[in-house]
């Protein structure tokens, strides 16, 4: 009996681990330079109709950064000094629209003295999808308990953008996908097992974008 | 005795809980905007922000209310100020002291808020809907023009209704200084009024 039990935990347990996969774009192999004096931005994509890039995504994916001496400006930060030209509605979706951007002296001169390099676009958001079965928790004079079964599909999808700011050009594209189910089971008590797609893709994202920059220290 | 006692204990729980599932949201739009990173125009304008405007309060339902006087006229200062290069306050028309200058008087059409419970999205949206109405210091009118805002939070998991609406109508008010600094020298009246005026020529 206490193998069954013990091979049931180890099933579920194993089911809770996220499948995700990373594609990478690099016109050339070189690394980014980055010196001590400049910084990165992580920006998230919000003029999709039906989701935002969650902050708390860009956070996550900028801590990883930062673990790496990279200096990531917080997102808005950067977004106000330069309102309103990251705004949904004006922020520039291709190099053609930065590169006039940029030709603006007051734009410019914004962006330098804050000594922003990178700006690194994040978009893409996690859904849930693939709910099925039911749990149901009742309370009475003598307790109470939950009993059922319950599992959910969630994925994440995200895509990150590197631009240059020094010469205009992007540097890179990766893209992450992350999937996973999770798990809610009542027995008296509801025990939940659940996936971290989400951290999942952020340590992912993270890991492979640091390697992209190489930090100059001795500047 | 303790039967009349459980009896209107549980009378005013049942109201409490019911009460408290049809309440109303009243939120309060309080917040800094940044200043605008623009070169402004050879234009002079006096902006005309009208009591009403100043303390304007949204019903976009029965049951919202959203307070946007405060926060639309620290915006739209902070923007109008991008676009002119001498630019004047007023509660008025008759205040106007420019001779030479357009009139701008903004006032609110419309504010629309929709929740996930009306569209099965995961986000709260707000919608502000401006009239600019723009004049020259002589009277004649140069347009109407029509300004939309739109705001939408990233997620509305853990906020409550009144930070998300908050958060959108923030969102939107940012979206309607964007579409001002864009759009307004696009506008084919004030280009027109532009160069007939030779203001084009001013500015080179």
């Amino acid at each position: 009996m206490n193998k069954l039990v013990s091979l049931c935990a180890v099933i579920l347990l194993s089911g809770c681990g996220a499948t995700t996969t990373i594609d990478e774009y690099r016109p050339t192999n070189n690394v980014m330079e980055i010196n001590s004096e400049q910084s990165v931005v992580i920006l998230g994509r919000r003029d999709a109709g039906h989701y935002d890039t969650d902050r708390e995504f860009i956070d996550c994916v900028a801590s990883k950064m930062k673990g790496a001496d990279i200096a990531v400006l917080p997102e808005r930060q950067f977004v106000d000094s330069i309102y309103p030209w990251f705004e949904p509605r004006t922020a520039p979706k291709g190099l053609k629209r930065l590169t006039r951007l940029m030709q603006d002296p007051e734009i410019k001169d914004q962006v330098e003295r804050q000594g922003i390099r990178y700006l690194v676009w994040l978009d893409g958001s996690t859904e849930t999808s693939g709910q099925g079965g039911s749990i149901s928790c009742a309370i009475g004079p003598g307790g109470g308990g939950c009993f059922g079964f319950a599992q959910w599909e969630k994925s994440s999808i995200y895509e990150a953008i590197v631009w240059d700011l020094t010469d205009l050009t992007e540097k890179g594209r990766l893209r992450v996908d992350s999937a996973g189910t999770s798990y809610l089971i009542g027995v008296v008590a509801p025990i939940p097992l659940l996936t971290p797609v989400k951290n999942d893709a952020c340590n992912s994202l993270g890991t492979q974008l640091k390697e992209f920059f190489s930090v100059d220290q001795a500047e | 005795m303790p039967t009349t006692k459980i009896s209107i204990f549980s009378a005013l729980l049942t109201l409490f809980v019911i009460s408290g599932c049809s309440s109303s949201t009243q939120v309060t739009v309080d917040t800094q905007f940044p200043s605008v990173v623009s070169k402004p125009q050879g234009v002079n304008a006096a902006v005309v922000f009208s009591d009403e405007f100043k303390s304007y309060i949204a019903t976009p339902s029965s049951k919202t209310t959203i307070d946007l006087g405060k926060a639309q006229t620290s915006l739209l200062s902070n923007a109008f100020r991008g676009l002119f290069r001498e630019l004047e306050f007023v509660s008025s028309k008759d205040d106007v002291t420019f001779k030479d200058a357009l009139v701008i008087t903004p006032s609110v059409q419309e504010v629309q808020v929709s929740t996930p419970s009306d569209t099965y999205l995961n986000v709260y949206e707000v919608w502000i809907k401006y009239n600019l109405d723009i004049e020259t210091t002589s009277g004649d009118q140069v347009d109407s023009w029509f300004m939309p805002a739109y705001g939408k939070t990233p997620d509305s998991f853990m906020l409550s209704k009144t930070n998300a609406i908050e958060e959108a109508a923030i969102i939107a008010l940012r979206d309607a200084g964007a579409k001002l600094l864009l759009d307004f020298y696009r506008i084919p009246s004030i280009y027109n009024w532009m160069v007939v005026e030779q203001k084009l020529e001013e500015q080179k």
